[in-house]
């Protein structure tokens, strides 16, 4: 079978050798194949079809995906998530913090051959913030502009001002993808530009098939450093389990992979011969909200009496077989803000009681659960129904609880109506978690101003030595100053308990061994930040995605 | 039969204006709106009050159920679903683009089953009661009571990673426009056969069952045995008396299996990445598209009641005695 294979194969080589004017690959050297190479065809997975190929118009991961390589952002991110020069090459704050003077590239051009101009970047701007065009995401990251004092200094030099002057703004400038005026001011806006594209970035657009694919290319004259692949085809395949099944097959070169089949798969020896399992953290974690304007819950006491019940290490294990960590406050370890002598919480049940009975919690009728004032320790929990997180930990939670005479009812939502009682402060307590942002901070998490809708902070905590951390930790602009702050804040939140931090579960990935240099990055995983995807290369002897007609 | 007909397009009429107020008031009972998907989908920042309220103002959601309906329904007779909340293009766009693929889909599946199912129910009436014939209708119950999506991985698994016969998933490969007119079709021919199998194994046993069990009733009647004891050939009063007859219930499960199969087909879809409506109903849910999913539920509901008021039709044109009755009452 394999003897007949090959001879097809050969054959089938030999078709497209004399038909094909492409020249087919020239055998290389041992030495060839270590060095990066340019050239070759990746084929990447979208986990959905993008909203929309217009980059201020961008709503999903998957559309980020896609833009990565269309568009060079204004500041790019390194591999500790330090903002880096992008199409800007440097820029000056101003000591009130109010105004950004950005340097853009002077050699940067469009995939249309237009040079970038400041002019560009202010249209981009008014763009993102007017409520017309829809984009609340990439808007709410600039709802401090000040068109006023925003203005173009020269061609290639534009100064934007905000209305209050804030550190974790120039990681936002990350969001923004400048599109040429010339292009972008004709036709619809929304509706124009969700097949077609004109960007600055290293790769143009050859072809969109919305639902199905989207083939790039490298520009040959792109303006800054040179990606090595020649085209990244993006395949949708919306299902994890035909995802799986393709990556055995080759068919594509990433995929994300859920912790099941991690564990079944990852240590099959004939897969690990073309893929490469990755696991690490990103910047998320999960947490129980504990709405601290709730009689019962209000008192940080007893919240960090029933975070005690919360086994954390054997939820670990035996949910996550390890692929998990505990958390200890807002940071996770891979953020610059995170204080490392803060203890995450003992799972200690006895000492849960002991404090319940001194707050006053007692079985006074043996019932099995702890009263007070004739009320039984009744508590609810919201969880996002078919979470595969959620389920397991509230279950346990539920066990561990009830052992001490606390009933937790859990209640299992849909999303959109969980975040609607969340929202309205209509809930105990829920199982949630947060993607964060690279900057850390947690302003509008924390805030007591930032009460929905204002703002996330959806547990209503509020307390003024945190609001005046969280004051400071924008207003400084020093990280080892900012980094003083927030080490503070981490240790008055977690004892606090606003919310009882739990986990931070890895990220699973495979990735087709002839990519090679897929590094990671501290806290956004392989993609999105510099180099990044784009320092990926293919050894010339296995462009497999590249012979075509290729049969299989 | 003029009569008869007028009738049954003035019911679908009703039925039509019914399904789209059960419809809209169903969609809208599901609690969260498109803006809180925004909420969800997002990082630790604020979002910008101001865009939220554009998008409730340009949807209407800022506005009471009942003008929200009213806005939706005129559109609607003008076939115009509104905008996708998505990438805001027009839904009806969005799903004449996707129509086409799982009409072929479907179509393919059902011609298949139909093909396969009606002989084999023909072919056990006539052995009805024998072992062989008990035993093959076990098997198709078994059949059609296997999950689809189930049904769908084990193919998958079997026949392209296990065997590396066929794709994965997908409509096309890779090099698709690179492929000659002749190759072109053999590449789509061969992204089809998994997702259509998976379509029509229920459907060919429901077939089969549906067949057998009406031309058995059928046979059992006098004329046939009347037929059979003036000397008429068996094959002659099979075919010419019986079949017939046999198949006035079958035009009712054409009528079914049309909105069963579309049902069926977002499972399927969205497994072989079938680039159908099915997939883009199942993706539209997710991000809470209220355009688009209001849209294809009434896509969904009018393909339905065109199925069934063509069986009506046929009904009536194969069975003298339906517009007969309708006509005296």
């Amino acid at each position: 079978m394999d003897g007949v294979k090959r001879f097809v194969v050969l054959l089938l080589l030999a078709v497209v050798a004399c038909t094909n004017e492409r020249p087919l690959p020239t055998v290389s050297t041992a030495d060839d194949l270590k060095k990066p190479q340019e050239g070759g065809t990746i084929v990447r997975r979208l986990q959905g079809d993008i909203a929309t190929l217009n980059p201020v118009m961008a709503q999903s991961v998957n559309d980020r995906q896609v833009d990565f390589y269309l568009h060079t952002p204004m500041v790019h991110f390194d591999a500790g998530l330090q903002p880096i020069p992008g199409l800007a090459e440097k820029w000056d704050i101003s000591a009130d913090g109010k105004l950004y003077t950005f340097h853009l590239n002077p050699n940067a051009t469009f995939s249309d051959g237009s040079n970038v101009t400041a002019g560009d970047v202010l249209f981009t701007l008014k763009k993102i913030v007017d409520p017309q065009t829809e984009a609340p995401q990439i808007a709410g990251a600039f709802d401090q502009l000040d068109l006023r004092s925003t203005h173009v200094i020269d061609a290639h030099t534009i100064a934007i001002g905000f209305k209050d002057g804030i550190s974790p703004q120039l990681a936002h400038f990350n969001d923004l993808l400048v599109i040429p005026e010339h292009v972008y001011s004709r036709g619809d806006f929304k509706i124009d530009f969700t097949s077609k594209v004109v960007g600055c970035g290293p790769y143009r657009l050859v072809r969109r098939v919305p639902g199905q694919e989207i083939l790039l290319e490298r520009r040959p004259e792109y303006w800054g450093p040179r990606p090595n692949l020649q085209r990244v085809l993006f395949k949708v395949v919306a299902d994890d389990v035909t995802a799986w099944n393709a990556m055995k097959r080759g068919e594509i070169d990433e995929t994300i992979i859920t912790t099941d089949t991690w564990l079944a798969e990852g240590r099959r020896s004939e897969l690990q011969k073309f893929i490469d399992f990755r696991r690490f953290y990103t910047l998320n974690y999960n947490y129980i909200a504990w709405n601290n304007r709730d009689p019962i819950l209000g008192d940080k006491r007893l919240r960090r009496a029933l975070a005690m019940c919360i086994d954390l290490k054997s939820i670990i294990e035996n949910v996550y077989h390890g692929t998990a960590r505990a958390m200890n406050g807002p940071f996770t370890p891979d953020q610059w803000a995170y204080n490392p002598d803060v203890p995450v919480i003992e799972y200690n049940p006895q000492e849960a009681l002991r404090t319940l009975h001194s707050l006053g919690w007692l079985d006074t009728n043996h019932d099995g659960l702890l009263d007070k004032g004739k009320k039984p320790l009744k508590l609810e929990m919201l969880i996002t129904a078919g979470s595969l997180a959620s389920n397991p930990f509230a279950q346990l939670f539920q066990a561990e609880l009830k052992k001490i005479g606390i009933e937790l009812d859990v209640v299992p939502l849909d999303f959109a109506t969980l975040i609607q009682r969340v929202l309205a402060g209509n809930y105990q307590c829920a199982y949630l978690s947060w993607n964060l942002d690279p900057d850390p901070d947690p302003f509008a998490l924390f805030h007591s101003s930032q009460f929905p809708p204002r703002g996330q902070n959806l547990v209503f905590y509020s307390n003024p030595e945190a609001d005046k951390l969280l004051e400071a930790g924008r207003r400084e602009f020093d990280q080892t100053r900012r980094k003083a702050i927030y080490q503070q804040l981490h240790a008055l939140l977690a004892a606090d308990q606003p919310y009882t931090w739990t986990l931070q579960v890895s990220s699973k990935w495979a990735i087709n061994m002839r990519i090679r240099d897929v590094k990671e990055s501290k806290g956004w995983g392989l993609f999105q930040w510099f180099p990044g995807e784009l320092g990926w290369w293919i050894p010339i002897d296995q462009r497999t995605h590249d012979v075509p007609p290729r049969r299989r | 039969m003029t009569a008869y007909v007028v009738r049954r397009l003035l019911y679908a009429v009703l039925t039509f204006i019914g399904i789209t107020i059960a419809v809209f008031a169903l969609v809208h009972a599901v609690p969260g709106d498109p803006v809180t998907f925004y909420i969800g989908a997002h990082s630790a920042h604020n979002l910008s009050q101001a865009s939220l309220d554009a998008i409730r103002h340009e949807y209407h959601l800022d506005e009471p159920l009942v003008a929200q309906y009213l806005y939706w329904f005129r559109g609607v007779l003008r076939l115009d679903f509104g905008t996708s909340l998505v990438d805001h293009r027009y839904v009806t766009t969005r799903i004449l683009e996707k129509l086409p693929n799982s009409f072929e889909l479907n179509g393919i599946a059902f011609l298949i089953a139909a093909a396969i199912g009606v002989p084999i129910g023909l072919w056990s009436a006539t052995r009805s009661g024998r072992p062989i014939e008990r035993a093959s209708s076990v098997f198709f119950f078994l059949l059609y009571s296997l999950p689809s999506f189930w049904v769908a991985l084990l193919l998958m698994e079997l026949f392209s990673v296990k065997l590396g016969l066929l794709p994965t998933f997908g409509m096309t490969s890779d090099e698709y426009l690179d492929l000659s007119a002749g190759q072109k079709l053999v590449d789509h021919a061969r992204h089809l056969i998994l997702p259509v199998i998976t379509l029509s194994y229920a459907q060919i046993a429901i077939f089969a069952r549906f067949t057998k069990s009406a031309l058995t009733e059928v046979i059992r009647q006098d004329y046939i045995t009347t037929a059979r004891a003036k000397g008429v050939a068996p094959q002659i009063v099979l075919w010419r008396h019986a079949f017939r007859n046999a198949l006035i219930p079958l035009i009712t499960l054409l009528g079914l299996t049309i909105p069963s199969l579309l049902s069926v087909g977002v499972i399927t879809e969205q497994i072989f990445q079938w680039d159908g409506i099915g997939k883009l109903f199942f993706a539209s849910i997710l991000t809470r598209d209220y355009p688009t999913v209001l849209g294809l539920t009434v896509v969904t509901a009018v393909v339905t009641l065109i199925a069934s008021l063509l069986a009506d039709i046929l009904y009536a044109m194969a069975d003298p005695r339906v517009r007969l009755e309708e006509t005296a009452a």
